[in-house]
């Protein structure tokens, strides 16, 4: 197969800006279905609007369903953007670089999706402005020892840092649109790329701003998934959620899940855009590498979490246990998700073969995201539905259509934000791959050549 | 296209004279044969420690075992060692895997520590009889169940986690050290001990492609099964050893953030040994670009300190649990709350506010005094938990708290002997071990030399590194 590593300038402008300027054939019809499957969804949400939340199969004692279930699976696959972008900028890791730019893109589509769970969650959406502390004259203050309070400071924070991020990215991007284009596009580039004109002095700029935004953005992605985890954990009054390890189990449960859908969309790229020149083999086997840690230790913090959950020994806890691994229907669910998260997946990847074959990464990543939001099911829903002492209402818990035509809107509406974002801007960072060809090198050993890099 | 012009003992310390595979390896063994004039003071110094350590033990077998209090310093010190000197490999295990050149010469330093896991070992012995069998009723992971469940599960699958343990230390260092423990073969006099000794320490290593191939595969398995060895024995210690002790104590996290701890440990255990090689020994090849590197991690590993700690105290402080208070009064705001403090502060505040500084990064006393402070932290840490724990008078009294809050637990002169002896044997193994294995990995110096070159790019002399697939 070969690389990029040889192309030049005007060959990697030409190719990654070939999609931005023009337009594939496929892609109408894949946003036009995409399209038609979120405005399902946004039509259901108009439906729910208009009935309440009666609509929708939530109930006593089961408040929190596929929402809020949905909302935490997409805030962990926001932190893919930064796991890949930040830390593998910061690390220096040289494999990086076609792929942060989707990585970081979505992150950012990924956490617009996981805050449209929490408006369809609410009953009434216009008064989510409650959150902030607005009324001075009544004196009413929200409660800032809430989690709840705490989720959108964080969330928020987390989403203006990561467009920053893309953004400050995309400024050379833009400048070589700018150069490209025409009419209208060719006025937006230019105000966007805010005049970059490749000095020394701008590209200077553009390294350290890419340094500090990464290591900035890293103790708010850390902080944004522990808040999550802490709307359940802060709490006493659910068996199953008031556990230490919340915090670090669903991050490193969000990396798992993030990372796998950053190698789906990788896949994508090579078979929609065919930029298997870019996206090599290696970059597969790097991210199924980088995968199999992760994932082990994912399920090191999962052990914990069940080990010191029997390790009470309180009945209620037990009884919850039981009832998540053996009773119909959550126990087919916990197999299913034990299975698609981890025991298919990892010792799949164990294999040269499997990492470095597009269909197999596809199929294993995607594996790992059902999993994945069955984990967060799992999480949620059983510890409500067990019945509490005192409890006089009770019931189990079971979505309704609405319910589940707005959490595939949601994956409707990352995906389409993927393919509109790659028809403005490029998705593949050119000046990355530039600065990449550039620092290339190799050295000659003996008969064979070893890829080098260089380094100041 | 390359530059031959060789570059001065800067930041990445290139050795001028490290210009060819037969010169690295002239120099390094003859400063290996190389016995330093205070090497008989340091040994002599050493092993009045290890006497003092050796009465203390006796001093403190002789008052019995029965009372768990008077074995809280034992156990955090053991605690200390594991977190410290026994996850020093993982500083030359995982930039091995990352294939991060920086740690070529210091991963001899830090697999030798491995040596430290006999004192572990030995100091462990006692602790087998401190700890109650689960009889009496405590938690345990082991889920205990007259005459289903085996009584000393725990000193069992401990015992058998830190003898793995010290084992695959001692593989992981002499899978590492066969080829220049064969050039050492190859040097010595023939009939000699010496001759004997390395012929049987290096097998039948001749370098061959397929011995090459065989040791990198093998470095990558031990490697792996080490941090997976060093994860379960953090694992069980901390639980078997330390939280089982205190009722009410349920912290599904802090195993990790026992073995997440170690990870810093670790860096500065390996940031003062490279402090102590450049500085007293003479290894200045030891330079900038290593503080840097472990300087970073120390930062980083500063937060996650930070990270794991507040996750845990978050959720005792707001879920408010009559057993959870208990554990925050016993462990944070009752009678070690300046320990608590200190190791707050030499832990967390000190590296965080430090180690975010380029400058100071760069250069070799920033991160060393940050390394002594993080070790003093640590080593308080151990003590807070450990001591705290043992004190608590009656573990099987309730299932749900403890009864009474005991006093703070002060040192006696047993203790303090002990601790010294503990951390004096370690370091005596250690400066012991350098006479046999020589202490930078000279393979790696020679690998390294392959892969790395200065070449002309526009007007700047800039490295070229390679890294191989």
């Amino acid at each position: 197969m070969q690389d990029y590593s040889h192309s030049s300038d005007k060959e990697l402008n030409s190719n990654l800006l070939r999609d931005v300027l023009g337009t594939p054939k496929w892609w109408w019809s894949a946003f036009g279905m995409l399209f038609l499957i979120w405005i399902t969804g946004m039509g259901a949400y108009g439906w729910e609007l208009n009935q309440g939340i009666g609509v929708l199969g939530v109930n006593r004692p089961v408040y929190w369903g596929f929402f809020i279930t949905n909302f935490v699976f997409w805030i962990g696959i926001s932190h893919a953007g930064i796991m890949v972008s930040a830390i593998l900028r910061l690390t220096q890791a040289e494999w990086r670089r076609p792929v942060t730019r989707a990585a970081e893109v979505l992150t950012l589509f990924s956490l617009i999706a996981a805050l449209t769970n929490i408006l369809f969650h609410v009953g009434r959406p216009w008064r989510l402005y409650w959150i902030t502390p607005y009324d001075f004259e009544r004196g009413i203050w929200p409660n800032i020892r809430s989690p709840f309070v705490w989720d959108p400071a964080a969330v928020g924070t987390y989403l203006i840092g990561s467009s920053l991020f893309v953004f400050v990215a995309l400024i050379p991007d833009m400048a070589a649109a700018r150069d490209r284009a025409s009419g209208f596009r060719r006025k937006m580039y230019a105000v966007l790329c805010l005049g970059f004109r490749g000095t020394p002095k701008q590209w200077k700029l553009q390294g350290v701003a890419g340094i500090l935004l990464s290591a900035l953005v890293l103790p708010v992605f850390v902080s944004v998934h522990s808040i999550v985890s802490w709307d359940f954990a802060v709490s006493i009054g659910v068996e199953g959620w008031h556990s230490t390890i919340f915090a670090p189990y669903f991050i490193i449960g969000a990396i798992h899940s993030g990372v796998s859908a950053v190698a789906m969309v990788m896949v994508l790229m090579v078979w929609l855009w065919k930029w298997d020149k870019y996206i090599t083999k290696d970059h597969f086997d790097a991210i199924g590498r980088l995968l199999i840690i992760v994932a082990t230790t994912w399920f090191f913090f999962f052990a914990l979490e069940w080990i010191f959950a029997l390790y009470t020994l309180e009945s209620a806890e037990i009884a919850l246990r039981e009832w998540q691994v053996f009773r119909t229907p959550m126990g087919p669910l916990f197999l299913v998700f034990l299975i698609t998260a981890f025991f298919i997946p990892v010792p799949a990847w164990l294999f040269k073969r499997v990492r470095r074959s597009h269909m197999g990464m596809f199929i294993t990543t995607f594996l790992v995201n059902i999993g994945m939001w069955l984990e967060r099911f799992l999480i949620i829903v059983p510890g409500l539905a067990r019945r509490q002492p005192l409890e006089f209402d009770w019931g189990s818990y079971a979505p309704s259509i609405v319910e589940i035509l707005l959490v595939a809107s949601t994956f409707a509406f990352v995906s389409m934000g993927i393919l509109l974002f790659a028809k403005i801007f490029p998705l593949i960072p050119i000046f990355d791959m530039k600065e990449g060809v550039r620092l290339r090198d190799e050295i000659q050993i003996g008969r064979r050549s070893v890829p080098a890099s260089i380094r100041e | 296209m390359s530059d031959t012009k060789q570059q001065p003992l800067g930041f990445y310390a290139d050795n001028p004279n490290w210009t060819s595979s037969s010169a690295i390896t002239d120099d390094l063994i003859a400063r290996h044969q190389t016995k330093h004039r205070l090497f008989k003071v340091v040994i002599g110094s050493l092993g009045i420690g290890v006497i003092l350590g050796i009465i203390g033990l006796i001093l403190r077998l002789v008052d019995g075992v029965s009372d768990t209090a008077q074995w809280g310093y034992t156990a955090a010190v053991i605690a200390f060692l594991l977190t410290t000197a026994s996850s020093a490999p993982m500083v030359a295990i995982a930039p091995r895997i990352a294939k991060g050149h920086w740690r070529r010469i210091i991963s001899r330093p830090a697999e030798m520590w491995s040596v430290a896991g006999l004192v572990t070992l030995l100091l462990f012995i006692p602790m087998l009889w401190v700890l109650p069998s689960l009889e009496d009723g405590r938690r345990s992971l082991w889920f205990y169940h007259p005459g289903e469940v085996f009584a000393y599960s725990p000193h069992l699958w401990t015992t058998l986690s830190i003898l793995g343990l010290v084992v695959l230390g001692f593989i992981l260092l002499w899978v590492s050290a066969m080829p220049d423990l064969a050039i050492l073969r190859d040097r010595a006099e023939d009939g000699s001990v010496l001759k004997k000794r390395y012929s049987w320490l290096a097998r039948n290593w001749t370098g061959t492609t397929q011995d090459w191939i065989w040791q990198k595969h093998r470095l990558g398995i031990i490697g792996a099964l080490y941090f997976l060895m060093l994860i379960t024995v953090h694992f069980l210690f901390s639980v078997d050893f330390l939280m089982t002790l205190v009722p009410g104590w349920i912290d599904a996290l802090y195993p990790a953030t026992h073995a997440a701890n170690s990870l810093q440990a670790a860096t500065a255990t390996m940031i003062l040994t490279m402090f102590v090689l450049r500085t007293f020994c003479g290894y200045k090849e030891i330079g900038k670009v290593q503080f840097w590197s472990l300087g970073k991690l120390m930062f980083a590993l500063s937060l996650l300190w930070f990270w794991f700690w507040f996750s845990s105290f978050n959720i005792y402080w707001y879920g408010k649990k009559p057993n959870e208070q208990q554990v925050m009064e016993l462990f944070i705001h009752g009678p070690y709350m300046p320990i608590f403090y200190a190791t707050f502060i030499l832990v967390f505040v000190v590296p965080l506010f430090t180690m975010i500084w380029n400058f100071l990064r760069r250069s070799i006393w920033g991160p060393t005094l940050i390394a002594i402070s993080v070790l003093i932290g640590i080593f308080l840490d151990r003590i807070r938990v450990y001591v705290a724990a043992y004190s608590v008078s009656d573990q099987s009294s309730s299932f749900h708290g403890i009864d009474v809050i005991p006093p703070t637990v002060y040192p006696d002169v047993a203790d303090v002997f002990i601790v010294i002896g503990a951390i004096t044997a370690s370091i005596l193994l250690y400066v012991l071990l350098t006479r046999v294995v020589p202490i930078i990995n000279i393979w790696e110096q020679k690998e390294l030399l392959l892969y790395k070159l200065h070449k002309k790019y526009h007007r700047a002399t800039v490295m070229v590194l390679g890294k191989p697939d």
